[in-house]
C-alpha cells in the first residue's frame, strides 16, 4: 500500500500540489495576523474542484509550511506570525539585534525540519496506540497540562525582581481571560454587552497588538532593527556553520512536541513554551537565554513543528482533532467523504498514507527554501524603519480584522499594543502575560470540568497515574529556577552586608 | 385617454415583471454563523452547487461569521439590508436559545423563513467498555447513582436534548458542559464520562468502528446509516430532538423575491444531485416549507424558554 501510495504521490500534480502548498504556507505564516487555520479553512473550498488527493496535499503543506512560516518574523521583528512562535521571537529578536538574524534563521529551519519530520515518522509508525495514549488524557490531565504551560513564566526570569513582575504579568493575562462566557454556567462576564466579546478576548488580535504593534512604534526612534555596530555581521553572513550544542534541544523539543501535539487541544503554543523552558533547565549555558540563545530556538521550533504530526494523530484515527489546524482539515476531509477511523488506513490507505508521506516532501521544502532564502530574508532586519514601520503595522490590523471579521478585534490590537509599551518598559514580561491569556480558559475548563466529573472531590487530580505524572514534571520544573533565584538573592544580600 | 390608460397598465404590468425577471443581478451573500469547514458552511456550499441547475447566471458568495455561539452571523443576516441580495443560514436551537436568554438582539420576526434543509439528530452515546446497551440501562443506572452526561455548553441543542430526557424519563444527569463536539468525542472515546448527547454526524463513524456506542437516536425514525440504532420511542421513551440547518433572509424582503427563493429552496432540497451529495457527505436531509419551519421555531423557542425560566444563564 507504501508502495502504491508514492506512486501517487510522485505524479507532477501532487508534487505541484505539495510544492505550492508548502511555499504559500511559508509566506501566509510569515504574515502576522495571517494564520494556518485560517489558510487550511480557505482552501477548503478550492479543494472541491480538485481531486481530494490534490486538496489534501495542498493543505497538508500549508499546515507544514506556515508553522514554519510564523517563526521568520518572529526572529527578524518580534513580531511572531503565531502564537507558537512567541518563544522564538524571546531568543529569536534579540539575535537579529546583535547581527546573528541570518543565523537564527538557519536555527529555526534545521530545528523546524528535524520536529516536523520526526513526528511524520512516528505518525506513520505508530499513530493508532498512540491515538489510545492521547485518550487517557481527562480534563484535570488538561487542567494540569495548562499549569505545565503557566510553569514556563518562572523561567522568564532571571532574579527575584524579574520573577516577580513575570508573574504579575501572567496573572493579568489570566484576568483578562475571565472575559467572555462562563465555560460551565453560559453565563457571560465583563462582556459588557459586546457581541464580539461573549468568546472572549480573542489572542490573535492581542497576540498581534502586543508584539507586532508595539514593536513598530518602539522602533520609531530606530534607524533599523540591528544595531549599527552588527550591520556588517549581518551583511557578510555567508556559510556560517550552525552552533554547537543545538542538537540536543532540537530533539527534545521534537520528542515533547510530538508528544503534546497528540493531545487534543491548543497544542503547539503549550509544546513551544514546555520544550523551551525544559531546554533551558538543561542547557549548559542557562546565562544565553532571554538575550538571543540558539539553543532556545531551537527547542521552540523544534517544538512547534512536532505538534504537526502529532496533532493529525488523534485527527487521522479516531476523528478527533489535536487542534484548530487539524480540524480545518477534518472538514475537508469529511468533504470529500472520507471519515476518520481505521477504514482510513485500510479503504482509503493509498490516499492517506500518500497524505501521510507527503508532509515529509512539504518538511524538506521549507528546509531548503529556509536554507537557500537566509540570507534574503535576513536582510529584511535592515530595511530602514521608515519604510518597514508602515508596512508591518497595514499587515498587523488587516490581520487582526481579518481574523473574526471584527472591528473590536483592531481596537483589541491596539490597546494591547499601547498597554504593551507601558509593561515592557517597566520590566514587566510580555511573554507571560500572553501564556496566561492563552493558557487561562484551558485551565479554568480543565479545572471546572474535573471537578464536574469527580462530583465535587479534589482527588481526581491526584488519584489518576497521568495526572501524577504531570505534577512530577510541573515541580521539577519549578523546582531548579526557584533555588538558583533563592540562592542569587542570598549571595547579594551577603555581599551588601559585607560590602 | 384609453390608449394612455393602456400604456400605463401596460407599463406597471411590464415593470415589476422586467424587475423581477432581473433578480439576482449581483451576487448573493450567504452568511454562514459557524467555521469555514463545519456543516453548516458544507451544507451551504452544496446548497449553492445544486441552486445552480435552477438559477444558471445567479452568483452566489459564502460569508463565514462565526462566533459566540452563531449569535454574530444571526445578527448580521438580521441587520442586512432586505434586497434579497443577502440571506442567512440559521441553525438550532441556538438561533431561538439566544432569544431566550435575551442576549439577541433580533427576535423570530426579524426574519423572513426561507425553509429548512438538514438536519442531524441528537443520540446518546455511551463508551465502548460501558455496561449500559440500551435506554432502560441507562435509566437504571442513572436512577441508582450520579452519572456525567457531556452535552455542548448551555443552551445548546445537546443541553436541550438532556433537559427533554431527564423531564422525560424522571432522572437527574451531572451534566457536564464542553467546549464542543471534539471534547465530547476525546471524553466518551476515552471513557472519562459515563454518557453524552451529541449529534448522529459527530459519532457516526466512532460507532461504526466499534469505540463508542450509540445507544438511542432521538428521532422519529432510524438513520439509514446506522440502521441498529433503535430511536427512543422504540425503547418507550418518546423523546425526539434534532439540530436543523434551515435559510433565512431578512424580513421585509419583497414578496416576489422571497417567494423566488422559497421556491429555489423547495427545488433544491428535491434535488438529485443534491440528495446525493448530501448522502455522500453524512448529512441528513429535513425538508421544510418556510412556514412549516417558522412554526417548529416557535414551538422550539418555547419550549427553550421553560427549561431557561426553571433554570436561566
Amino acid at each position: 500500500m507504501i508502495l502504491q501510495a508514492l506512486h501517487a504521490l510522485f505524479t507532477p500534480v501532487s508534487l505541484f500540489a505539495v510544492f505550492i502548498g508548502t511555499t504559500s504556507g511559508v509566506i501566509v505564516g510569515g504574515m502576522p495576523g495571517l494564520t494556518a487555520t485560517m489558510a487550511v479553512a480557505l482552501l477548503i473550498p478550492v479543494t472541491f474542484a480538485l481531486e481530494p488527493l490534490t486538496g489534501l496535499l495542498l493543505m497538508g503543506g500549508v499546515y507544514c509550511g506556515a508553522m514554519y512560516g510564523g517563526s521568520i518574523p518572529a526572529i527578524l521583528l518580534r513580531t511572531p506570525g503565531t502564537p507558537a512562535a512567541v518563544a522564538t521571537a524571546i531568543e529569536g529578536y534579540p539575535m537579529t539585534q546583535q547581527g546573528k538574524g541570518g543565523l537564527a534563521l538557519k536555527v529555526s529551519v534545521v530545528a523546524s525540519f528535524t520536529g516536523g519530520t520526526f513526528s511524520t515518522l512516528i505518525l506513520l509508525m505508530i499513530a493508532p496506540a498512540l491515538a489510545t495514549f492521547a485518550l487517557t488524557f481527562g480534563p484535570p490531565e488538561y487542567f494540569l497540562l495548562a499549569l505545565l504551560g503557566l510553569a514556563g513564566i518562572v523561567s522568564m526570569a532571571d532574579d527575584e525582581n524579574r520573577l516577580i513582575k513575570a508573574l504579575i504579568s501572567g496573572f493579568i493575562g489570566l484576568v483578562l481571560a475571565v472575559v467572555g462566557t462562563d465555560p460551565i454556567s453560559g453565563m457571560l462576564r465583563y462582556t459588557m454587552g459586546v457581541t464580539d466579546l461573549f468568546d472572549g478576548i480573542a489572542f490573535m488580535p492581542a497576540l498581534i497588538g502586543m508584539f507586532s504593534l508595539s514593536q513598530m512604534l518602539e522602533l520609531t526612534g530606530t534607524k533599523q532593527v540591528v544595531d549599527e555596530a552588527a550591520i556588517e555581521t549581518t551583511k557578510k553572513f555567508k556559510r556560517e556553520p550552525l552552533p554547537k550544542g543545538i542538537s540536543k534541544p532540537i530533539w527534545l523539543g521534537s520528542l515533547i512536541g510530538t508528544v503534546i501535539g497528540i493531545l487534543p487541544g491548543e497544542g503547539a503554543t503549550i509544546a513551544a513554551f514546555v520544550s523551551y523552558n525544559v531546554a533551558r533547565r538543561r542547557s549548559k549555558n542557562p546565562q544565553l537565554f532571554g538575550k538571543g540563545s540558539p539553543e532556545g530556538i531551537a527547542a521552540a521550533e523544534a517544538g512547534n513543528n512536532g505538534c504537526v504530526g502529532g496533532s493529525l494523530v488523534p485527527t487521522l484515527t479516531l476523528g478527533i482533532p489535536g487542534n484548530s489546524v487539524a480540524a480545518a482539515l477534518l472538514g475537508g476531509l469529511l468533504i470529500h467523504g472520507l471519515v476518520p477511523g481505521p477504514e482510513l488506513f485500510t479503504t482509503y490507505g493509498v490516499m492517506t498514507y500518500a497524505f501521510i508521506l507527503s508532509l515529509f516532501i512539504a518538511n524538506v521544502i521549507f528546509l531548503l527554501l529556509g536554507l537557500f532564502m537566509a540570507p534574503y530574508f535576513a536582510r529584511i532586519s535592515m530595511t530602514p524603519t521608515n519604510m518597514l514601520i508602515p508596512v508591518v503595522c497595514l499587515f498587523s490590523v488587516l490581520g487582526a480584522y481579518a481574523m473574526n471579521n471584527s472591528i473590536t478585534d483592531v481596537f483589541i490590537s491596539l490597546l494591547f499594543g499601547l498597554a504593551a509599551i507601558i509593561l515592557q518598559k517597566t520590566g514587566f514580561s510580555l511573554g507571560a502575560l500572553i501564556l496566561g491569556l492563552i493558557l487561562g480558559p484551558i485551565a479554568e475548563t480543565g479545572f471546572a470540568q474535573a471537578l464536574i466529573i469527580g462530583h465535587g472531590s479534589y482527588s481526581i487530580f491526584f488519584t489518576r497515574p497521568q495526572a501524577l505524572a504531570l505534577w512530577v514534571i510541573i515541580i521539577l520544573l519549578l523546582i531548579t529556577p526557584m533555588i538558583q533565584i533563592y540562592r542569587q538573592s542570598k549571595q547579594e544580600q551577603k555581599e551588601q552586608t559585607n560590602g | 385617454m384609453r390608449k394612455i390608460l393602456l400604456l400605463a397598465m401596460a407599463m406597471a404590468l411590464f415593470f415589476p415583471l422586467n424587475a423581477m425577471a432581473a433578480y439576482p443581478e449581483k451576487p448573493i451573500t450567504i452568511i454562514v454563523p459557524s467555521k469555514a469547514g463545519g456543516s453548516t458552511d458544507t451544507s451551504a456550499r452544496l446548497f449553492i452547487k445544486a441552486a445552480k441547475k435552477y438559477w444558471p447566471k445567479a452568483e452566489f458568495v459564502v460569508k463565514d461569521v462565526s462566533g459566540s455561539g452563531g449569535l454574530k452571523g444571526f445578527e448580521e443576516i438580521a441587520r442586512a439590508k432586505p434586497d434579497g441580495y443577502t440571506i442567512g443560514m440559521v441553525f438550532t436551537t441556538q438561533i431561538v436559545a439566544h432569544i431566550v436568554s435575551k442576549r439577541a438582539h433580533y427576535a423570530l420576526d426579524s426574519f423572513h423563513i426561507i425553509g429548512n434543509a438538514m438536519q442531524d439528530p441528537l443520540i446518546v452515546a455511551v463508551p465502548e467498555k460501558s455496561p449500559i446497551k440500551n435506554l432502560d440501562d441507562l435509566i437504571k443506572t442513572a436512577k441508582a447513582k450520579s452519572m456525567t452526561a457531556a452535552v455542548n455548553g448551555i443552551g445548546s441543542d445537546d443541553f436541550v436534548a438532556a433537559k427533554k430526557f431527564e423531564q422525560q424519563t424522571g432522572v437527574k444527569f451531572n451534566l457536564l458542559p464542553t467546549k464542543g463536539s471534539t471534547e465530547q468525542k476525546a471524553m466518551i472515546l476515552g471513557g472519562h464520562i459515563d454518557a453524552s448527547f451529541m449529534n448522529l454526524s459527530q459519532l457516526q463513524a466512532q460507532h461504526k468502528a466499534g469505540k463508542a456506542r450509540i445507544i438511542a437516536i432521538l428521532a422519529d425514525k432510524r438513520s439509514e446509516i446506522l440502521p441498529d440504532v433503535k430511536t427512543a420511542a422504540e425503547q418507550g421513551y418518546p423523546v425526539s430532538m434534532t439540530a436543523t440547518r434551515g435559510f433565512v433572509a431578512p424580513a421585509g424582503i419583497s414578496k416576489d423575491i422571497a417567494a423566488k427563493l422559497d421556491d429555489l429552496l423547495q427545488k433544491v432540497n428535491k434535488d438529485p444531485g443534491f440528495i446525493a451529495d448530501t448522502d455522500k457527505g453524512v448529512l441528513f436531509r429535513l425538508p421544510m416549507t418556510g412556514p412549516e419551519y417558522l412554526a417548529y421555531l416557535k414551538k422550539l423557542q418555547a419550549e427553550t424558554q421553560k427549561f431557561y425560566d426553571q433554570n436561566p444563564w
